[in-house]
């Protein structure tokens, strides 16, 4: 076995080529494809990160839009117990007092009716009293003294 | 000037399957439905690629790659051609073009034996031919790339160790270039002793062409590593001692 350098020198002259030769036609395109393969991979998980963001997103959007709602309809729901509570109320309210002043009214009419009848009734009881006096007492009293007399005595009885 | 024809031969076929599986693996490449083919040299990549980022920084492997690939491959492919067949005619006179010189017949008592088939790696000339293109190539990289830390490196730890590091520097190519052929030229060797059992070593046979291939892709793997741990000594300087 001896040490030809002609064939370390076929080596390293073929490995060269083999080395350019593959490069060139083999792993420049494999490395290629596989540089490809990563990058479409990076761009899938990308995308798919992104849109897993947006449909989140839109889930809670729609979370608070329902959210959102929701406590619309309850206060549309509060307000209208409110008001129509208000509502009753004055309802109510107002017949009270309508109430109150068409009783008013009429214990006035009544009182006013009263007092219309017994002065109506005083006058009448004077002059018939005063006539009947003078028929009776004939003009030994005078008839100043007489209504003093009546007036007197009507207040007694009034006060009783 | 003498050539050892078998050695050429036996290089040039090495060449032409490297570049036969390898453009075969390419042939309809593909990114997103890849053949099968495809799928196993993209496994080697990967395989490679995890291999030499193991010696250096993952950025840094890229341009390392083709190399790292193309040196597996031809070597593997070169330990494994020696093993199933193995030409040999026997030379009764003398032809110095191709090494068979009148003294060695002499010596051999007038018969040569020409190996015409045999595993390029087990020829010392060859594989020290790849350990030289290694040996440049760290040493064209180190100067280029990092060449303050790799001048340094020489005088490390102190400029007393000259002599050592120049040792090492030397022993690198050399252990890298007699490991591979040793192992290579064993096994041929031993399949020739195998081969004068005649019938009876058959199942010898067959147990040392399995670890023959074993021992092929695994002194190709080495081979790979260190070349690629010498350049990253070279280059890295991180990780320089």
């Amino acid at each position: 076995m001896d040490f030809l350098w002609t064939s370390t020198l076929i080596t390293i002259l073929a490995f060269l080529l083999l080395y350019w030769g593959l490069n060139k036609w083999a792993f420049g395109p494999l490395f290629g494809v596989m540089e490809k393969r990563r990058q479409l991979v990076l761009e899938q998980m990308n995308t798919a990160e992104s849109s897993r963001k947006q449909a989140e997103q839109a889930m809670s959007e729609q979370k608070a839009a329902l959210e959102q709602a929701r406590r619309e309809a309850y206060e549309i729901i509060e307000q209208a117990r409110t008001t129509s509570t208000k509502q009753a109320d004055d309802i109510v309210q107002s017949a009270k007092s309508e109430a109150t002043r068409l009783k008013d009214d009429a214990v006035k009419d009544i009182e006013t009716e009263k007092n219309k009848a017994i002065s109506a009734l005083r006058t009448e009881v004077g002059n018939i009293s005063v006539q009947i006096a003078s028929k009776i007492i004939e003009k030994q009293v005078d008839e100043k003294a007489q209504e003093q007399l009546v007036d007197q005595y009507l207040k007694e009885v009034g006060s009783k | 000037m003498r050539f050892d024809i078998a050695a050429i031969i036996a290089i040039l076929v090495s060449v032409i399957i490297t570049i036969v599986v390898a453009r075969l693996a390419v042939r309809n490449l593909s990114v997103d439905n890849p053949s099968k083919m495809q799928n196993f040299m993209e496994w080697a990549v990967d395989f490679m690629h995890s291999t030499i980022a193991s010696s250096m920084p993952v950025h840094k492997v890229r341009p390392y790659l083709a190399l790292g690939m193309t040196l597996i491959m031809f070597i593997f492919i070169s330990n494994l051609l020696g093993l199933p067949l193995l030409i040999i005619t026997d030379a009764h006179e003398a032809f110095p073009a191709i090494g068979i010189t009148q003294e060695y017949l002499d010596s051999h008592g007038g018969v040569a034996h020409l190996a015409w088939w045999k595993s390029p790696t087990a020829d010392l000339a060859v594989t020290a031919g790849l350990a030289l293109v290694v040996f440049v190539l760290v040493h064209y990289l180190g100067m280029k790339l990092n060449r303050k830390h790799y001048l340094k490196h020489y005088l490390h730890p102190y400029p007393v160790f000259l002599p050592v590091n120049l040792i090492e520097t030397v022993a690198k190519p050399v252990t890298l270039a007699l490991r591979l052929y040793a192992n290579i030229f064993a096994g041929e060797v031993l399949i020739s002793t195998i081969l004068m059992l005649s019938w009876g070593g058959i199942p010898f046979m067959i147990a040392w062409q399995g670890f023959s291939i074993f021992i092929g892709a695994i002194q190709a793997f080495l081979f790979t590593v260190l070349t690629m741990v010498y350049i990253s000594q070279a280059t890295v300087h991180d990780e320089e001692h």
